[in-house]
């Protein structure tokens, strides 16, 4: 459903992204790792449309979106999560979840009332009125993912959905992203956490200093000489 | 309390208030008061809370919002006098001078915090420039317009209407769909984009609708005094008081600018009684002091500070 091409992206003298090509099939999990600062987010940035991408291409269902505004792709059925979850901190957590979707043909009771089932999912339907800045860094990391799912998404990127997040958290997280894959979901996963990502993505990638240096499954990764000096090495 | 109990009950009380408020202040010009004080009560209290719509609702904080409320003046004294037209048609006149002047300036909303406040002020001057350079047949030049007849008690009604229209438009925003888009863009520009708000346009919105209140208030004002010139219209101090009044107040609150607006009247009038030589200090020690201890302004403060006060204050 995704097709990256060549992508490139230059900070000033810095090549943070240096032409990475990948695809992401339908209803599929693809991880993406590296260590810190090996271009990670600055993929999904571009995917998004947040940055444009220096060089390349991507596609998303025949629609080229380099080029496109952040709101467009969105609307186009990909969501994502933040590595710092980045909810609108004076809102409250329903009136957060209604903001994708605010300009929607739907109407108020309607789209509340999706907003509060989903936030009963996950237990925090309780505390629906409360702020956003209110809640712990993993609650917001949660919320997050709940506000993604308002426009109903096909392709969603998390970045870093674990880290700093409480493990029960993390389970429901978990518990949310294997759900929505069952549902046809396609999902980039940005982890420092290698265990959740080899045992979700069918499909992995390897950066390092913005090149890919291994492509495979979880087994071919492991094993990989290359991904274990980056990893380990120096 | 849930929130809908809590947004209308405090809007029903909100809006019971506007409702004795407007019947007491329409009553004042039958039993003869002098309408002066109350005039510009009600134009401030308007200014203040349009410009909430533009600064408390976006982040941005034109200080060259006195621009739009002299084009409005400008554009009704030019359609009564020149072209010799009813009132009527000079309100008409200021709200589309208000639009069009509002989607001129509508691309300076790329540039972000100071740099948006300083260019709207240098765009206030230029429109004051353009138009004391116009011939004195079509703009009245550096002498201005004088429209030749007066109607205080009209112009107060206006006002008075438009006051009303202005607070029950903010009321509204801050309970409607667009409201909750335009506090997201406030809370964060850049997320509220990602997750598919269409930030440009929805400020626009916002933008244009400050710039029309603003607009029509310098009509009514034009009306009320029967003169406009440039110094007046343009004058960047009606632009300073709207944002002090506002912020005062509390921007992005509704009721704030009205009470930033009558609390910083009745301080500014009585610094003037009892200190006239030392008022312009005293005022800007009061605004320091208001600043410093009550950063989100009184009602914004107070809300923060008493959570509960939210059942009552917005
Ligand atoms: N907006 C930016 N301006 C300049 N450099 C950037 C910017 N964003 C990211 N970078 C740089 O690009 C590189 C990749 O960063 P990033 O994609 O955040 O890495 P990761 O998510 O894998 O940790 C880093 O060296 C980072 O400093
Ligand atoms: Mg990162």
């Amino acid at each position: 459903m995704l097709e990256v091409n060549a992508l490139r992206k230059v900070f000033g003298g810095l090549v943070a992204v240096d032409t990475i090509s990948f695809t992401v099939p339908e209803n599929s999990i693809l991880g993406l790792i590296g260590v810190n600062g090996s271009g990670k987010t600055t993929i999904m940035n571009c995917i998004n449309g947040i940055y444009d991408a220096t060089e390349g291409a991507i596609n998303f269902r025949g629609t080229n979106l380099v080029g496109k505004k952040p709101y467009e792709i969105a609307r186009l059925g990909i969501g994502r999560t933040f590595q710092v979850p980045r909810l609108f901190r004076r809102l409250t957590l329903t009136e957060n979840l209604m903001v994708p979707v605010l300009e929607d043909s739907r109407s108020n009771a309607e789209l509340t009332e999706k907003a509060n089932a989903l936030l009963a999912e996950v237990d925090l339907y309780r505390i629906r009125d409360n702020h956003a800045e209110e809640l712990s860094g993993g609650q917001q990391k949660l919320v997050e993912l709940l506000r993604v799912m308002m426009l109903n998404p096909d392709l969603i990127l998390l970045d870093e959905p674990f880290a700093g997040v409480h493990p029960n958290l993390c389970k429901v997280f978990l518990d949310q992203i294997l759900k929505l894959k069952d549902a046809g979901k396609s999902f980039i996963l940005v982890s420092h956490d290698l265990t959740s990502v080899y045992s979700l993505s069918e499909h992995l990638l390897v950066l390092n200093q913005g090149k890919k240096i291994a492509e495979g499954n979880a087994a071919d990764i492991q094993h990989n000489p290359d991904v274990i000096e980056a990893f380990l090495g120096r | 309390m849930s929130s809908n109990r809590l947004v209308w009950t405090r809007t029903s009380i909100w809006l019971g208030f506007l409702a004795l408020l407007a019947l007491g202040l329409g009553l004042l010009p039958a039993y003869g008061f002098s309408l002066a004080f109350w005039f510009y009560l009600l134009l401030w209290i308007t200014l203040a809370s349009g410009l909430n719509i533009m600064a408390g609702f976006t982040g941005y904080l034109p200080f060259g919002y006195v621009a739009f409320y002299g084009i409005g003046a400008y554009a009704a004294a030019v359609t009564v006098k020149m072209h010799g037209l009813p009132i009527w048609a000079g309100f008409i006149a200021a709200a589309l001078a208000g639009v069009v002047l509002s989607l001129l300036f509508a691309r300076t909303m790329v540039l972000r915090g100071i740099y948006f406040s300083i260019v709207s002020l240098a765009l206030a001057v230029i429109c004051r420039l353009l138009i004391a350079a116009m011939p004195e047949d079509v703009a009245g030049g550096s002498y201005g317009i004088a429209l030749g007849f007066s109607n205080p008690d009209g112009a107060y009604y206006a006002m008075l209407a438009l006051m009303l229209a202005t607070l029950l438009t903010v009321t509204w925003l801050a309970q409607s769909r667009l409201g909750m888009a335009l506090r997201a863009i406030r809370d964060d520009p850049d997320t509220a984009e990602t997750v598919g708000i269409n930030i440009g346009r929805v400020r626009l919105k916002a933008w244009v609708l400050s710039a029309v209140i603003a607009s029509m208030t310098g009509a009514i004002e034009a009306w009320y005094t029967s003169i406009v010139d440039t110094e007046t219209a343009f004058n960047l101090l009606v632009s300073t008081k709207a944002v002090i009044f506002a912020v005062a107040g509390g921007l992005g609150t509704v009721i704030g600018p009205v009470v930033g607006t009558v609390v910083m009247l009745i301080v500014d009038d009585l610094i003037w009684q009892h200190f006239p030589v030392l008022n312009v200090f005293l005022l800007g020690l009061v605004i320091v002091l208001l600043m410093m201890f009550l950063p989100s302004g009184i009602v914004g403060s107070l809300i923060r500070a008493k959570p509960f006060l939210r059942r009552i204050l917005f």
